[in-house]
């Protein structure tokens, strides 16, 4: 193997400013911005000038560039090698890529495939080239059921409130079997594995409901990083455009999914557009080919004084301590778990006596 | 011998390949993508699978990604990443 001897290549973290800086003017002379939710980047230097550089957010690599004088030898491939190996080391073997689609090519030649296109604007690509199809034939095959009527919900039910609850009543009631993925990033104030068995617990009495671990490939911080920035509000039409297209051509034919629920979203301005775009992406008949799902807005229930239920509602209702608040927004199902959360975050709670909760 | 662990071998520069192992449940999954697929793809899996074989491998998910690596090289990258994957301390010389 050929390689420069005066080509080296080091891992930074993205809060060191005056690299930050550096790196920011790179990709900003090779025509890109910088991500904020990118924590590392992978940089190559010949004679101490940047060369090429890779950033790395969680599982997925983006603000990738080469300096226009390297793009006709293998350094891009290198670069991409490099991060690819500090994201192993991070422990996340399966990465996503986020490019534009006229450097696909380029992109195939170091091992990622195609998952999801946006016209001209991304392509989402993965490290494997048959990650979303073992995921999808597991769901098929273990959980595929058959009716006609097949509906799904996503959500982060963070916690799970009667809200939340109502909802499956609804869709239950509208399908014939619902699917529900609960999503499985663990970057909410409740673990993913909390949330997922809120979600268990209160839907135990629903026989025709199947609770799913979202996967990486729904709303996770790959195909939708936006959802768990929302305190910037920074709403990316890019990023829920390709969550809700990789949910229309593969996750939905595996489970013969027909109809999606969502609540309607009074509060979160990045949900709320989230619901939005998912009118066009999943129902639009004229924009692709795979099957078109119907979307189901439900709206809110809400509580005794007139407002919205909603988990962000409890979850400010739980750091003031104000259980009575709490129980009114929760199922019972959901008690234990609140109790058990506040029991590991005593810093938050003054002299609130447990004992009290209903 | 079980795949215990997801693991990586090789580079995507040409005449090398890369491979990655990961556990399954239900027996062997391979994937072989090569650019020479067309006139070797059938010799590349045969030298996979009999890598696997020799270290009695019977299940895991296993993905090639072939730049037209010689045989030899193809079994020394399939060694690493099971030797890799399977957390191998003591390794067997003489099978390999």
């Amino acid at each position: 193997m050929y390689s420069d001897p005066s080509l080296t290549f080091e891992t930074v973290e993205t809060h060191s400013g005056t690299l930050r800086e550096e790196i920011a003017l790179f990709l900003k002379s090779n025509g890109l911005g910088m991500d904020d939710d990118i924590e590392q980047f992978v940089i190559a230097r010949c004679k101490r000038h940047l060369v090429a550089c890779a950033g790395i957010a969680g599982s997925t690599l983006k603000c990738i560039a080469v300096d226009a004088a390297w793009r006709s030898t293998s350094l891009g491939l290198k670069v991409i090698h490099e991060a690819e190996a500090q994201a192993i080391q991070n422990g996340e073997h399966q990465l996503f890529l986020l490019t534009t689609p006229c450097n696909v090519k380029a992109f195939r030649g170091c091992g990622f495939y195609p998952l999801v296109t946006l016209d001209n604007r991304a392509t989402l690509m993965e490290n494997t080239p048959v990650g979303i199809h073992h995921y999808c034939r597991k769901l098929r095959k273990h959980h595929q059921v058959n009716a006609s009527n097949v509906g799904a919900i996503v959500m982060n039910a963070n916690p799970f409130t009667s809200g939340h609850l109502y909802l499956i009543e609804q869709a239950a009631k509208a399908c014939d079997w619902l699917h529900i993925f609960v999503v499985e990033e663990d970057l909410s104030t409740f673990s993913f594995q909390d949330r997922l068995a809120m979600v268990q617990e209160g839907s135990r009495h629903l026989p025709n409901v199947t609770v799913h671990p979202g996967s990486r490939y729904i709303i996770s911080r790959g195909t939708f990083p936006g959802y768990f920035l929302k305190e910037k509000q920074i709403v990316n039409e890019v990023y829920a455009a390709i969550d809700l297209i990789l949910f229309r051509r593969y996750i939905a034919p595996a489970l013969n999914i027909r109809q999606r629920f969502v609540g309607t979203e009074p509060f979160c301005k990045v949900t709320a557009q989230y619901n939005f775009a998912m009118h066009h992406w999943l129902e639009d008949e004229t924009i692709m080919a795979d099957a078109p799902i119907k979307v189901n807005e439900i709206t809110r229930v809400t509580d005794e004084n007139n407002l919205p239920i909603s988990a962000s509602a409890v979850r400010k209702s739980l750091e003031r301590n104000d259980m009575e608040a709490v129980t009114r927004m929760v199922p019972a199902t959901t008690l234990p778990f609140l109790i058990r959360w506040l029991s590991r975050h005593p810093f938050k709670q003054s002299d609130y006596n447990l004992a009290n909760v209903g | 011998m079980k795949i215990v662990k997801a693991a990586i071998a090789g580079t995507l520069e040409s005449s090398d390949l890369v491979v990655k192992v990961s556990p399954a449940e239900d027996g062997l999954d391979i994937t072989v993508n090569s650019e020479v697929y067309k006139q070797f793809g059938e010799q590349i899996t045969a030298v996979v699978k009999e890598t696997l074989s020799a270290f009695n491998i019977t299940q895991g998910e296993i993905i090639v990604e072939d730049k037209g690596a010689l045989d030899c090289v193809i079994r020394a990258r399939m060694q690493t990443a099971i030797l890799r994957g399977t957390e191998s301390k003591e390794i067997a010389w003489e099978k390999l």
